[in-house]
Formats: C-alpha cells, structure tokens, sequence
C-alpha cells in the first residue's frame, strides 16, 4: 500500500512590479511577475517577493529579519506604504493582483530599494540620544515607572521609514521638514525625563519648516507598522514650544 | 553626483491610498484656492450690491437669472463651507487635542464630510431648483 502525499492546493498570483536597473535602464517600468501561492495559507508579501525572485533573480529588494524588528524591507504594497514581512496576502492583495513599488519621494537605487539619506539626515537633526549636562552618576540614571511610561508608543520606532516616504509634507520639503520619524524621535527624548537639552532641541524645531509642515493628515500614523502615532508626537512638541513662548 | 541626479523617483498621489483625512486636507487645500480665485469675484459682486438700492435689485436679479454667476456664487458658498469646517477641524486639533488618533480623525473627518455634503445638496437644490 502507498501513501500519497497530498499536494498543496495553489492559485496564481500576479505581482506588479516597479522595476528600474541603473546599469541598463534609462527610466522605471512596471513588470508583472505570476507565481503560484497555496490556497490554504497566508504568506506574507515578502514570502510573494521571495518566490518571485527564483523567477526573476535579477529583481532587488531589502530585507532581513523577516519579522517586523528591523525594518528593513519598508515598500509601497498596493498604493500604502508598509513592511512586506508582517503584511499578509490576504490584507495586500487586490483582486489577485499586488502592485509593489519603492517607498515614495526618495530616489530609486535599484527596483525596490530606496535611498534612505535624505531620512537618516533628518533624523540626524533631532540628535536621537541622551542628552546630559550632569555629570556621570556611578550607577544608571534612574526614572520612576511613571516617567518610564512616557515613552511608550515612541521607543518602539524601528526607523522603517514608511511614515516620512507616506507623508505629504516630507515629499515636498523632505530637505526642510523634518518628517514624522524624526520628530517622533525628538519628542521621545523631549519626553525622556533623564534628557537635559529640552530648550536646545526646542530651539532647533522652532522655525516655519521644521516641525510646522505637519498638517495633520495622519498618513504616518495609518502607515505605520508598529501602531505608533508621530501626529500625537508632532502636536506634543507643538504645544510645548507654544506654552514656552505663552 | 550628476550620476545621483538620475535616479528616478517614485511619488504618485493619485495611486496613494489616503486615509479619509489626507484627503479632506488635501480637498481642504483645493477650497482654499478656489476661495481666493472666487475672491476677487465676490468682492466685485460686493461692491456692486452696496452702490445703490438699483444696482441691488439688479445683482439679485442676476443671481436668479445668470447661470454663470450663480454657479460662481454657489462655489463660493461650497468652497467657504468646507474651508470653515476643516477649519474647526484643525483648531479642535490643535488647541483640544480632539481628533489625534486615527480613529476618532477618521470618525470626525466623515462626519464633517457627510455634514458638507448634505449643506451643499441644500444649497444646490435652494440656488439652482
């Protein structure tokens, strides 16, 4: 007697994707790659890329640790901006089709990755680290569970850059506003009650560009793959810098 | 450098998937325009109603009979409205913190919304029927 092993139920999948080679091409394309995913299970779209490539091995992508932790793999998935490593083909996908392009407003190196300086330069500005004119205590600086506690919803940021690369605001200043990452950032260690340089980052988002592009489209904060809300951040830092002036 | 200055760029608004308040702020901009553009019309149409009881009568007259000139002065009236209700919007925002989380954003966007799109139908059919 032979036992036969079920074979998985599988359907096609259409990938569109943004393709662009700096070596050979003069302008980006869009290339539809089919492949063929199980009916029973739900992969996640980096799963999609993945199989993809053993198809096309010339198609570029960033990833690496496949679960939400570093951020890596940020993409434009059917038109909104998120991690290809925890978004499900069965949230992304369209009418069997899923259109998979770079993050917006920053320029293309290669399919769908992204130069990310003009983002870490932003962040850079903010000075995203302690800040401390005392001098050294012989043990760790010490916080109540309370001060603590005001940092949740900020230190969880893994600097993917699917807020900034999805907000208005940072595509069209992304050289003067300083974008949601980067200022959810600064209001992470504005809030820090260890940090002794509040007046001095204030100071440095107090102008037209900085911090008072943000309209509150809340496009950030519906993009973001950890759930957290740079728009609260945003609107944190601007009553502060009010009540100062007040 | 000028090999940098090559690399395409991606940005597509229209194939952007705006959460109901990117897009009321970005409808909120377009009122704003058109307000100032209907502007310099609304303060002819002013002027002209305050020179004379004659020229008055004639500009109400003219709002009843000219299409053109009602259509402008419906647009006026539609663009002032949304403008003024995102307006709210925004200072419940920043002076209450109303509206900062996604969700009570997105109840309060439709909201306005849906309050805009019953006025301007009112409107429509008060002006134009």
């Amino acid at each position: 007697m032979s036992a036969t092993i079920p074979l998985e139920e599988v359907k096609t999948l259409t990938l569109n994707i943004y393709r662009f080679d700096p070596g050979k091409d003069e302008k980006a394309y869009m290339q539809d790659i089919e492949i063929e995913v199980p009916v029973n299970k739900d992969l996640m779209v980096l799963d999609a890329l993945l199989i993809a490539k053993e198809k096309d091995t010339s198609l570029s992508f960033r990833r690496s640790c496949g679960e939400g932790v570093c951020g890596s793999d940020g993409m434009n998935i059917n038109g909104k901006n998120g991690l290809a490593c925890v978004t499900p083909l069965s949230e992304a996908v369209k009418r069997d089709k899923l259109v998979l392009k770079p993050m917006p407003g920053l320029p293309v190196v290669r399919d769908l990755i992204v130069d990310m300086k003009q983002f870490f330069d932003q962040l850079e500005k903010v000075k995203p680290y302690l800040i401390t004119k005392d001098e050294d205590p012989e043990q760790e600086r010490m916080q109540s569970p309370e001060e603590r506690e005001e940092l949740d919803g900020l230190y969880e940021c893994i600097l993917c850059g699917c807020c900034s690369t999805a907000c208005p605001s940072f595509w069209w200043n992304p050289d003067k506003f300083l974008g949601p990452a980067a200022l959810l950032q600064s209001w992470r260690f504005i809030a820090d009650s260890r940090d002794q340089a509040t007046e001095e980052r204030l100071d440095d988002l107090d102008d037209a560009f900085s911090l008072y592009r943000c309209h509150g489209i809340m496009n950030c904060v519906s993009v973001c793959p950890k759930g957290l809300n740079p728009t609260e951040a945003i609107s944190n830092i601007r009553k502060k810098l009010i009540n100062r002036k007040g | 450098m000028k090999e940098e200055d090559k690399r395409p760029i991606y940005l597509n608004l229209l194939a952007t998937d705006l959460p109901i308040i990117g897009v009321s702020s970005i409808l909120h901009r377009i009122s704003g325009f058109a307000l100032f553009c209907i502007f310099i019309t609304s303060v002819w149409m002013f002027d002209r109603s305050l020179s004379s009881e004659g020229e008055f009568l004639s500009l109400v007259a003219d709002l009843n009979n000219l299409l053109a000139l009602k259509t402008v002065f419906y647009l006026f009236l539609v663009g002032f409205l949304y403008h003024s209700l995102l307006g709210i919007k925004k200072v419940l925002s920043d002076f209450f913190g109303i509206g900062e989380e996604l969700k009570s954003g997105t109840i309060i966007s439709w909201t306005y919304n849906l309050i805009f799109l019953l006025v301007a139908s009112f409107l429509f059919v008060k002006i134009f029927i």
